[in-house]
């Protein structure tokens, strides 16, 4: 069978600010187009930040203690966390070297014990966000970039197989809080839709963007979460109305993973649905008090 | 996409990858997350750029060109990349080689610090002549023609007058691989003097006595326990390259074991931790080796094949049958006193630990790694035996040359064979290698002044190199005793990049360039494969890429700072301009005859002619042996060397052979030429000179080891014969600190550990490392502390056999309690404004009939220099030298000198000051003569009427004819 560890570790290298290398490796791994610095900044500085802290942390944020699991397991492996322990570019390599590590080890029962290493990466800090993030990125991303999203995906769906299930849901799955109601934590509600893991969904600045369109609401300039209170305070029906649509489509993306990821498919799916019936909530008590609350919280 | 296609990408990538690196190039260029070591790809090596980090905001471009260089700062030797700014051709900076195969890009604090010794302010530029009495501080600029001529003058009438023996070249640092070795052979002098019975020699020795080789070469990487009896992680040789093996171990699962009487940083990272009272670590190590014998847990096969318990049982039991059944139950005999009881009365270490040890150890297998190289080997007397009871542990569990096992060094070193060998010197200098120790393995270089003083010869021509005897010996007032005495000690030479105590005692001081300055290669022995490094002077590298040509390192080193090789060439050629002594041929050209040879044809023709694998790899590169080792800096030969003393003798070696009783095989035939000219011992032919080609085990003829035996010696027939058959086996020998040879008031010093940031003599005046570490306090336990009511920090009196010292107490609990400890790498001082300023006290010296006295006058202070840094010295204290207090203890067999010291440790008395020392030198020359009198003279007890075992190893061994013993005294 062929090794796997250099596929990841070239798309590893592809999640970098491009040079000259990427444009021999994109080629060779069948990419269209060439990388361009600014697309690269645009899809991972901008967009989708590859970070499993933003995706798996309760507030969707850096750091955190996702990202002090990760360092912690680069620890168990005996490793030194490297200063950004939960880029994605890291877990990649780190994940082709324990694919390396598995393969090259003589003995049977360690060989075992490397594997279960392999499976523990893959489904716990990879499997846990990756396909969400990935899934997203293919649609913000320029041809290049969402060429390597397919991709990465596929790889990562194929490992599953290859390493096979793990019944039990990922930790930092299991220890996500929910999406608490607007009436229960109005303080949390507004930065809770921003936090994946709560949410289940994906609001990228491209996306908020796209909302002005769709809504004809002025896009201000300033953090996402600015620009959600803004739409509210411009228009909180339609407002809620397009979050509560963009909520439903994550669930149907999230359960069209259920057969390759099982639980995990399962978890986004639930907790995009959960976003959608407090946004529907919110709608059916008034737009505007969800707004009002949110303001006064603030 | 298909599991298929994804194959396929992934065979694709790897194809891609492999073909880039074939050419040499890299694949994920740096730095970057994928690459995890984050280094300049080499193929940008000529032109690296990087924002200039002092003009930051501002983003401005820094261009480089990075040329490799090794490490000086110790041992390890780790390749280091220098950063020339391609502007103004100045090295900026020194970070790691990742092409170098053992530091493999990674170094400690002192390789960066080569910057501040290149650019020290204080450094010595130009030849320097001495104008007062020796040792008075005054200086006179002279050129090199001047010194060159003197010294050659002097050198060939000592020649040419037969006395050979009054040129002496006394080496702390080699730092190379045998060239200056060679030059004395070229001279026919037997004047090569090393530091090593300071360091290393006890270790040394109780390799050698088992393998015919003196140094250990652990596969920290891949074992499975390992065993350290010293701070090898941060301190030991060669910390680095073994350090970052011995973590990638522990994290594969790895146990470590580690013996050291103080909690330093290796001890924190340890598994188990053992604090022994110092010199009782050959017990513990017997104790672990009896828990495997008596339980038989040992490698019976492998003990059965390659122990030479036949002679054993033929020499010390002859009425008993030669089988391996008669000797097993008599091995468990003859360790059976050594249990952990045993272990724990002598050590205080609790017996169930010493039982968790020894049952941790006892799983390994063949994957046990284990090394002690100074620690308590050359901290005791009989501290050779802790090497040797160390090294029985790896052979009961067949732990020898194994992955994770350990080698001998000499199968993971490489020493390429150079342009021209001259042959063995026909003389024997009793000033280094005296009657009274006839299986030293290294010169008595510390004994010198008691010789010189006893009339025993004397020195016309005295050479220091990158060695400091007057403040790294013990004893060191009697080095100044000796080297101000003009009868004893002609023309002192030193040989030196900066100031040091003994320079102060030359007459002249020769400046010698530092790592990025000069040419050396050298191989080391860090892992299971052969490798060398390639020392080289970068500037003059970095010009010839831009077109020029230097041919003197003096173009491009500051000032008028030289280095050695170019310097031994000119100084031989003048000894023999005109080649009648048959010294100047070594030194010609092959290219053009009665030309001087260059270092370029020098290097070029040794990397084209004996280093296999560079010629091949260099010109797929399209590039010359030569101009790869400029580029890269370091090549590796072999790599998986594995068991050479398995290995199958060839038929054509086995011609005309006979065979010993117990099978040893000799032959007629010539030995095979080898471009690996790495030293180990020489067994001896047998009495028709056919020579040892190997060794006969279960029917087939094994290449074994460089034993007379062939087999490792668990029996060792020459200290058998030669008069020490009582510690012919492993065994344990009471040091001379032992509790019952002290008087109640005494404790043990220990003071030999190293500070990892510092290294002797040399990174003084490194002001990154001299601004992290400039103090040697006392280590003391506080239990220690209370009963001597002691408060942190309070001044204390430290007293020896010879004198006093008086230093500053740190109160710890990471010292074991009754044993104090002082770090050996501080204490630096000068005489008069000449010096280095960052780490050397200003002192005065008083002397009254050998009654010496030392009185600091200041510490360290801010100062105007070229470096804006050196006003910005905020540390005034420089540590206190404490070897000057020290007498000589030489041990008998060996020739280690002991350095544990039994001191009584008291309050400072009134009129005391911090670094006062006073020694007395009359009493030092006492405490010599009762040392003298443990040896045991090759007149009386050579077997042979020879000086020393000639299968033994020795630098520069003279030719066998040297080895009679004199008849006069015969």
């Amino acid at each position: 069978m062929t090794s796997r560890a250099e596929l990841f570790r070239a798309l590893a290298f592809l999640c970098e600010s491009p040079g000259s290398a990427s444009l021999g490796l994109g080629a060779t791994l069948g990419l269209s187009g060439e990388p361009e610095e600014h697309e690269h900044t645009e899809a991972f500085l901008f967009q989708l930040y590859p970070y499993a802290s933003v995706y798996v942390g309760s507030e969707g944020m850096l750091g955190g203690e996702a990202r002090d699991r990760v360092a912690g397991f680069w620890r168990a492996l005996g490793l030194r966390p490297p200063a950004e322990p939960d880029h994605l570019a890291a877990l990649l390599a780190l994940y082709a070297g324990l694919i390396d590590r598995e393969l090259d080890e003589p003995d049977e029962a360690r060989r075992a014990l490397r594997r279960q290493s392999r499976k523990a990466l893959l489904w716990e800090h990879l499997l846990s966000w990756v396909p969400v993030f990935a899934d997203r990125f293919r649609v913000v991303a320029t041809p290049f970039y969402a060429g390597w999203a397919d991709l990465l995906l596929d790889a990562l769906i194929d490992e599953a197989r290859t390493v096979g299930r793990q019944e039990t849901l990922p930790l930092h799955l299991r220890t996500a809080p929910e999406l608490l109601s607007p009436s229960e934590a109005p303080r949390s509600f507004l930065s809770g839709l921003l936090a994946p893991v709560r949410s289940g969904m994906i609001l990228t600045r491209s996306d908020l963007s796209r909302a002005a369109r769709d809504l004809d609401l002025g896009l201000r300039v300033g953090e996402r979460r600015f620009v959600l209170e803004s739409f509210l305070a411009q228009d909180a029906d339609s407002t809620l109305a397009w979050l509560t649509r963009e909520a439903c489509r994550s669930a149907e993306r999230h359960a069209s993973y259920a057969s390759e990821l099982g639980g995990i498919s399962l978890f986004w799916r639930e907790r995009a649905e959960a976003a959608a019936a407090l946004l529907s909530e919110g709608l059916s008590t008034g737009g505007a008090e969800v707004v009002d609350v949110t303001r006064r919280a603030g | 996409m298909t599991e298929r296609s994804l194959d396929d990408l992934a065979r694709r990538v790897s194809a891609a990858r492999a073909e880039v690196e074939a050419r040499g190039e890299t694949f994920y260029p740096g730095p970057s997350r994928i690459n995890l070591a984050a280094f300049p790809p080499k193929e940008r090596w000529d032109n690296w750029v990087e924002l200039d980090s002092r003009s930051f905001p501002k983003r401005i471009e820094k261009r480089y060109m990075l040329v490799p260089t090794t490490c000086f700062n110790c041992e390890s030797a780790c390749g280091l990349l220098a950063y020339i700014d391609k502007e103004t051709l100045q090295v900026r900076k020194f970070e790691g080689n990742p092409e170098h195969p053992g530091s493999r890009g990674r170094n400690c604090a002192k390789g960066p610090a080569t910057l501040n010794q290149v650019t020290d302010p204080d450094r010595i530029l130009y030849p320097l002549r001495r104008t007062g009495a020796r040792g008075e501080g005054k200086w006179v600029k002279v050129d090199w023609d001047e010194a060159l001529d003197e010294l050659a003058a002097r050198i060939r009438k000592a020649i040419t007058e037969d006395r050979h023996n009054e040129v002496m070249y006394h080496v702390g640092r080699p730092g190379e691989d045998g060239f200056t070795e060679r030059v004395l052979a070229t001279w026919g002098v037997d004047g090569h003097n090393s530091h090593t019975n300071v360091c290393s020699s006890g270790a040394r020795a109780g390799y050698h006595f088992w393998t015919g080789i003196d140094r250990p070469s652990p596969d920290h990487a891949n074992a499975k326990v390992i065993y350290l009896i010293s701070s090898h992680l941060e301190a030991g040789h060669y910390f680095n390259p073994h350090a970052q093996r011995v973590m990638e171990a522990k994290q594969a699962g790895a146990k470590l074991i580690v013996l050291d009487v103080r909690l330093s940083n290796t001890a924190t990272h340890a598994d188990h931790w053992l604090s022994p009272y110092p010199g009782s670590e050959a017990a513990i190590n017997l104790a672990i080796a009896n828990h495997l014998i008596q339980n038989d847990l040992y490698d019976r096969e492998f003990v059965r094949r390659w122990w030479n318990w036949k002679e054993y049982l033929a020499s010390e039991h002859p009425e008993l049958e030669e089988r391996f059944e008669v000797f097993e139950p008599l091995l468990k005999e003859l360790y059976k006193e050594f249990t952990f009881e045993f272990a724990a009365a002598e050590s205080g270490v609790e017996v169930e630990t010493l039982a968790d040890v020894a049952a941790i150890v006892a799983t390994a297998g063949t994957r046990l790694s284990t090394h002690n190289w100074r620690s308590a080997a050359a901290g005791n007397l009989g501290g050779w035996q802790v090497s040797r009871t160390l090294f029985l542990l790896s052979a009961l569990l067949g732990a020898i040359a194994t992955p994770g096992g350990t080698y001998p060094n000499a199968w993971n070193k490489f020493v390429p064979k150079p342009i021209y060998s001259p042959p063995h010197p026909l003389t024997w200098n009793e000033l280094t290698w005296p009657l009274e120790y006839p299986l030293a393995l290294n010169e008595l270089s510390f004994l010198l002044p008691h010789f010189l003083r006893e009339g025993r010869g004397k020195l016309d021509v005295y050479f220091t190199r990158a060695h400091n005897p007057v403040w790294t010996n013990p004893d060191g007032f009697s080095w100044i005793e000796s080297l101000t005495d003009l009868d004893k000690v002609g023309l002192h030479v030193a040989l030196t990049p900066t100031w040091n105590e003994t320079a102060y005692f030359a007459d002249y001081i020769l400046p010698m360039g530092h790592s990025s300055e000069r040419h050396d290669v050298h191989s080391y022995e860090q892992y299971d494969g052969q490798w060398i490094g390639f020392r080289q002077p970068v500037l003059k590298v970095a010009r010839e890429r831009l077109g020029e040509s230097v041919a003197d390192t003096r173009e491009v080193n500051p000032g008028e700072v030289w280095e050695e090789n170019q310097f031994w060439i000119e100084l031989s050629w003048r000894i023999d301009p005109d080649g009648v002594l048959g010294i100047r041929r070594y030194y010609e050209s092959e290219k053009s005859p009665g030309t001087k040879l260059s270092v370029d044809e020098y290097y070029g023709w040794m990397f084209e002619n004996s280093v296999p694998g560079l010629p091949e790899k260099a010109s797929a590169e399209g590039l010359s042996p030569l101009e790869y080792m400029r580029r890269y800096g370091a090549f590796e030969i072999s790599k998986g060397v594995g068991r050479v003393h398995e290995q199958q003798v060839s038929p054509d070696e086995l011609t005309g052979t006979a065979e010993s009783r117990f099978g040893r095989v000799f032959a007629t035939s010539v030995k095979p030429p080898s471009c690996n000219v790495v030293p180990q011992a020489t067994p001896e032919p047998d009495q028709f000179g056919r020579r040892a080609v190997g060794v006969r085990i279960d029917g087939e003829v094994l290449r074994g080891f460089p034993t007379p035996s062939g087999r490792l010696e668990f029996f060792s027939t020459t200290l058998a014969s030669w008069g020490w058959r009582e510690h012919a086996l492993p065994g344990y020998i009471r040091s001379h600190i032992h509790p019952a040879a002290l008087s109640p008031q005494q404790m043990p010093l220990i003071s030999t550990f190293r500070l990892p940031i510092q290294i002797h003599t040399r990174s003084a005046n490194a002001k990154w490392l001299d601004e992290i570490a400039h103090s040697n306090p006392l280590w003391m336990h506080p239990v220690d502390a209370a009963r001597f009511e002691i408060g942190s920090s309070d001044l204390v009196r430290v007293s020896t056999e010879i004198g006093h010292f008086v230093v500053k107490v740190w109160i710890t609990e990471g010292i074991r309690p009754g044993v104090v400890a002082c770090s050996h790498h501080m204490g630096r001082w000068k005489l008069t404004d000449q010096g280095q300023r960052q780490m050397m006290a200003t002192v005065d010296l008083d002397n009254t009939d050998g009654r010496w006295g030392m009185k600091r006058r200041s510490g360290v202070e801010p100062y105007e220099s070229a470096d804006a840094d050196t006003k910005r010295i905020w540390w005034t204290d420089v540590g206190v030298h404490q070897n000057l207090t020290f007498p000589v203890h030489p041990d008998p067999i060996s020739g280690q000198h002991c350095w544990h010291q039994a001191v009584s440790v008291s309050k400072a008395e009134p009129g005391d000051s911090y670094g006062d020392i006073f020694v007395d030198t009359t009493k030092a020359h006492q405490v010599y003569l009762r040392w003298m009198e443990l040896t045991r003279n090759a007149l009386a007890v050579s077997p042979d009427q020879t000086r020393r075992p000639y299968w033994l190893m020795r630098p520069l061994k003279p030719a066998i004819e040297a080895f009679r013993l004199p008849k006069v005294r015969a």
